[in-house]
């Protein structure tokens, strides 16, 4: 069975005064040092999760029949299985079982994962949660099971794209998905989340940059625990973030990685059917989401022309954005965001993603040290950042 | 007549892109995934090759560059002792070998980070100006070798414009 991240979080020694960090982000720190020393893991036998879910599932739908499992590609950070499962009345329903490696490019918790999906499934697109195995004790290590949701990440002839990142769709497609996406991360922002059933969340409330310094502080201690080498543009990152923290007038509920490639849509109406990949969602600052949605690594030139996730060009996301959620976008907070974006995506693929392929503790080590190539991207980003200064 | 690297790592992609990658289930998608990617690197490395060593040595003299910079930092007693840690790296000669060379910039590096923290506790405001200013300058120099190094995976479709 995997680390008890609640046990994890019990021990964590931030629940004793005002925590530097949200209380199961400290858990999750903690996960992630104490998993170094669990030795390699390899990408899990078809035969062996054949097993783990027919044993599951028998006794979680004794009489229902388990049809074929098949491995999804794709992603960076997690093993995922599709599986059909036939009722005793013979309807069947696709299925998708999401499970952690040892050690991944990011560390996050399913439990949270499954909680935010149980917030948004009923108000979005979203793949509708079934199961949770928090800790492993089912699938030996977290897991989570949700509902298969149709739908692709990039148009056919999009050619190979590493995780998603610099997808091209093109016109018409642009078109049909861009308000969408606007739409559906305005939604997102609007979610509820103080209402909601979301226990292993924590608020930011104990004073205004709280929500700035909690992410600051997550990024930093991962970055402390796995880098290999220290790079001064990140120290000095680091440094000028801690300096710069912004006060958050509004706490909204974060997506934390919304970008095109972490939404799947039919290609033929060009509807989004499902928003993916919520493990990094937090209640936060709304700018954090727009900071990323802007990273240039998600988007792509054409005739010298930048867009946005390949669907919006820089000031005509920030003004839709503006229309759509009567917010105002703050110049000042988003740029400390865009300046975090980069740092947390330099230690991404430049310590998380590294540390778990050196330590054999991930199932496409090749892929992490591929997508390592991308850390000069995010210094050079930084450097530009950081030389407009706070005024930006 | 020992084969040379480029000649051995040919034969390697030739294998797995002629003989392993079609032999290949259409089921087994992650196995596909993976030889490719090997496939790719394994490329990228052969271009790469030739000029890894004077690659990781141009870093080297880039850092010692920037250490050189910095080691006249002036604050209170972390920014001293940071100051004389960076001062002592920077004066290190390296050893031979390619691991010498890494551990030598790994060691500035790791002397400059130290001096950015210890300047944030009481580096006097001059000093802040003055390091901020020189890692901006000489990380954007060391960024853009480092893209143009990282070209060939494919990413970074900005290049062009930087």
């Amino acid at each position: 069975m995997a680390l008890s991240l609640k046990t994890l979080a019990a021990e964590a020694p931030d629940r004793q005064s005002e925590p530097v960090m949200e209380p199961v982000c400290a858990a999750l720190v903690a996960r992630r040092a104490a998993t170094r020393d669990l030795g390699p893991y390899t990408a899990r036998a078809q035969a062996e999760v054949e097993d783990l879910l027919a044993r599951f599932l028998t006794r979680e739908r004794p009489r229902h029949t388990l049809g074929i499992v098949q491995r999804m590609g794709g992603g960076a950070s997690k093993e995922q299985f599709l599986f059909e499962l036939t009722s005793p009345g013979g309807s069947a329903e696709t299925s998708v079982l999401r499970m952690d490696p040892r050690g991944a490019i990011t560390e996050t918790d399913r439990q949270r994962e499954y909680e935010v999906l149980k917030l948004a499934e009923e108000r979005l697109p979203a793949p509708r949660p079934v199961w949770l195995d928090a800790d492993g004790s089912d699938f030996g290590q977290p897991a989570l099971i949700m509902q298969f949701a149709p739908g692709v990440t990039k148009p056919q002839g999009a050619g190979i794209k590493v995780s998603g990142l610099g997808t091209h769709l093109g016109e018409p497609l642009r078109s049909k998905l861009k308000g969408q996406f606007l739409d559906h991360l305005v939604a997102i922002h609007a979610l509820d989340w103080r209402s909601a059933e979301l226990p292993s969340f924590a608020a930011p409330t104990a004073c205004p940059t709280q929500a700035a310094l909690w992410s600051v502080n997550y990024w930093k201690a991962l970055w402390r625990l796995d880098r290999h080498e220290d790079r001064p543009i990140a120290a000095l990152a680091e440094q000028w973030l801690l300096d710069n923290l912004p006060a958050c007038d509004e706490l909204v509920l974060t997506h934390g990685d919304y970008r095109t490639g972490n939404y799947l849509f039919d290609e033929a109406s060009g509807r989004i059917t499902a928003l993916l990949d919520w493990e990094l969602a937090r209640i936060g600052d709304f700018h954090e989401d727009l900071a990323w949605v802007l990273m240039p690594v998600f988007g792509t030139i054409e005739d010298g022309v930048f867009r946005a996730s390949d669907l919006f060009e820089r000031e005509e996301f920030i003004t839709a954005y503006e229309a759509a959620s009567s917010r105002t976008v703050n110049r000042r907070t988003l740029h400390f965001y865009e300046v975090l974006s980069s740092w947390k995506c330099l230690i991404i693929v430049g310590a998380n993603g590294l540390a778990a392929a050196r330590a054999r503790q991930n199932h496409q080590d090749v892929l992490l040290t591929f997508l390592s190539a991308t850390t000069a991207l995010f210094t050079d980003d930084l450097c530009r950042l950081l030389s407009q200064g706070t005024d930006a | 007549m020992s084969p040379d690297a480029d000649e051995r790592l040919a034969s390697i992609v030739r294998a797995l892109s002629d003989v392993v990658l079609p032999s290949l289930p259409a089921e087994a998608g992650l196995a596909k995934e993976q030889v490719q990617l090997c496939i790719g690197h394994l490329q990228i490395l052969r271009a790469q090759l030739d000029h890894i060593h004077d690659y990781e040595a141009e870093e080297l003299a880039d850092a010692a560059a920037l250490g050189r910079m910095l080691t006249c930092c002036a604050g209170g007693p972390a920014t001293v002792s940071a100051r004389a840690r960076l001062r002592e790296a920077v004066a290190s000669e390296p050893g031979h070998g390619a691991a010498a060379i890494r551990a030598a910039r790994q060691q500035i590096n790791e002397a400059i980070g130290r001096l950015v923290e210890a300047v944030g506790i009481d580096g006097d405001d001059a000093c802040r100006a003055n390091l901020s200013r020189a890692i901006l300058q000489m990380e954007r120099q060391r960024s853009l070798k480092d893209r143009q190094w990282s070209a060939a995976f494919g990413f970074d479709a900005q290049l062009a414009s930087a």
